[in-house]
């Protein structure tokens, strides 16, 4: 009951957002938070419930949102069709990833993962061939003519993969990973492959943030290497922090929030850099469970 | 049901574990005993997969289990706890034993995501929970336990695999004499029910109390091998305890 309660509201708040803030400025804006959404979900799936600091995930989005759009472009397909084909690709990088990646831990698969993200942002740049490099893909349309439209879109796919994902991790398999995530020899003397697992979460994860990445090229009308830089990692990284890792509200929590307060500092100019990385700073010294550990401690 | 075959492991120059055979019958108590450092927990560690030996065999039920991970041995029946205890902290107890039944998991993948917690083996879980004194704080986390609670609930966790074989690494390390009691009787249940029980121990009343055959190691070998009353009696294994006491 109560679930169902909350994703009544969830989606009284999705249906209502394009009104609230209703200006082509701050409705472009909910489109970016839409994506944020299905960004931050993916990452904590990896690294909240699973335990893997994976920073690899802004290459992940880069390969959802190339591989349809060049499906699209060079080769005319259907853009559903072609947005599949681009998140089963990225699932499938997260896989070979993944092969690497059950090897490592904590700092090492960090570095490794972040490496990856740095190679693919390279090809991206360098692969001019079929991505056209820095020069970028122009005269993208989205998938839906209107803004709302998309909003309601890709925000109606974000309450869907967030009842999935819930789901998930309310199952057996929920508690698998988070075994992992607390104690990897432990898992094993339970019967766990942890490798399996592991590499499970990766893939899942790395074809959600294709899934955001398939609606980006669109909405911008361009596509260019830089949306996919590095830092992009770290942004999804900040709002599944700030938001609370390990639950499935916090990272949305965190991506509203750290989409939003960007816009809201921009009076402080490039200082808003600096405000954005002290709040970071903030939530991780006194709140270690985000934002949503405020509200749920008993 | 197991039996280790002239078992050695080495780590870097130290010879751990140096030509252990050991067998344990089927639905036994048996106790590994020998003073510090002796290589009992090497050895529950080779038995469980978590090391590889540099020499020798493993047999379990009959067939071979050399070189299977840990992970897989699970599947063959082989449970275990750790000496120093290896719970999930931050999962509450519930889910602590539920992780357990992760061999035992059947419900086709499309059902985890459409119904999610589907509540199977959640009956059970409590029942473990009950079984080892936790039935009260199912929901509590793991971590806030105290450390007596916690051992038992690395017990329930474990008895969730449903193992035939169930090795346990100084169960009784740290316990109040109750806390040792109430163990030991858990310890006899689990054994009445059928199950193999191979205990690594320093506790000697709950080694005498429960185990039919005591292996005694010494140094990382054998020392000696017998019925409790017969390693009570023998001087070597007497000397190998005392000498240890007097070196510490």
């Amino acid at each position: 009951m109560r679930r169902a309660a909350f994703f009544g509201i969830a989606i009284a708040l999705v249906a209502a957002a394009p009104w609230l803030l209703h200006t082509p400025y701050w409705r472009g804006i909910l489109v970016i938070c839409a994506m944020n959404v299905l960004l931050a979900l993916s990452l904590n799936l990896v690294m909240g419930y699973t335990g893997q600091l994976n920073l690899g995930q802004s290459a992940f989005f880069g390969i959802g949102a190339y591989v349809s759009t060049i499906l699209v472009k060079t080769y005319h397909w259907n853009f559903w069709l072609a947005s599949l084909a681009a998140v089963a690709f990225a699932g499938v990088v997260g896989l070979a990833l993944a092969a690497f990646a059950v090897r490592l831990r904590g700092h090492y698969l960090a570095i490794a993962s972040l490496g990856f993200a740095v190679i693919t942002y390279q090809v991206l740049v360098n692969w001019e061939k079929v991505t056209e490099g820095v020069r970028g893909i122009y005269g993208i349309l989205p998938p839906v003519g209107s803004t709302v439209g998309l909003f309601y879109l890709i925000a109606g796919i974000g309450v869907l993969v967030y009842w999935l994902m819930d789901n998930l991790v309310r199952s057996p398999v929920g508690d698998t990973l988070r075994a992992i995530r607390e104690d990897e020899v432990s898992a094993a003397s339970l019967g766990v492959r942890s490798y399996v697992w592991k590499a499970f979460a990766f893939s899942i994860g790395a074809g959600v943030a294709g899934l955001a990445g398939v609606f980006y090229p669109g909405f911008v009308g361009t596509l260019v290497p830089d949306a996919f830089n590095i830092v992009e990692s770290f942004t999804m990284l900040a709002m599944v922090i700030v938001g609370g890792m390990g639950t499935m509200i916090g990272p949305v929590v965190g991506a509203v929030v750290l989409t939003f307060l960007p816009e809201l500092l921009r009076g402080f100019g490039e200082l808003r850099l600096m405000v954005y990385g002290i709040a970071l700073t903030l939530v991780v010294l006194f709140m270690p469970g985000g934002i949503v550990q405020l509200v749920k401690r008993k | 049901m197991l039996s280790a075959n002239n078992i050695s492991k080495s780590f870097g120059g130290v010879r751990a574990v140096r030509n252990v055979s050991l067998s344990v019958p089927e639905k036994s108590v048996c106790a590994l005993i020998g003073p510090n450092g002796a290589g009992k927990s090497t050895m529950l560690n080779l038995l469980s997969g978590v090391y590889q030996p540099d020499a020798g065999t493993l047999t379990f039920g009959g067939t071979s289990m050399t070189g299977l991970p840990a992970y897989a041995r699970v599947r063959l029946g082989i449970a275990r706890t750790f000496q120093k205890i290896r719970l999930f902290k931050q999962l509450s107890l519930l889910e602590n034993v539920l992780a357990g039944f992760h061999i035992h998991q059947d419900t086709p993948f499309w059902k985890y995501l459409v119904v999610g917690d589907t509540g199977r083996f959640r009956e059970e879980a409590r029942e473990l929970l009950a079984f080892v004194g936790l039935g009260a704080r199912a929901a509590d986390r793991a971590g806030a336990l105290p450390y007596g609670q916690q051992r038992m609930l690395e017990i329930a966790r474990a008895l969730a695999t449903r193992p035939k074989l169930f090795m346990l690494d100084e169960p009784a390390a740290g316990l109040n004499p109750a806390e040792v009691d109430f163990l030991l009787q858990r310890l006899v249940d689990i054994a009445k029910r059928g199950t193999t029980l191979l205990v690594v121990e320093h506790n000697m009343d709950l080694v005498m109390n429960v185990a039919q055959r005591v292996f005694v190691l010494d140094h990382g070998e054998p020392l000696f091998e017998g019925t409790p009353r017969e390693v009570q009696a023998n001087p070597r294994v007497i000397e190998a305890y005392l000498g240890g006491e007097f070196a510490a």
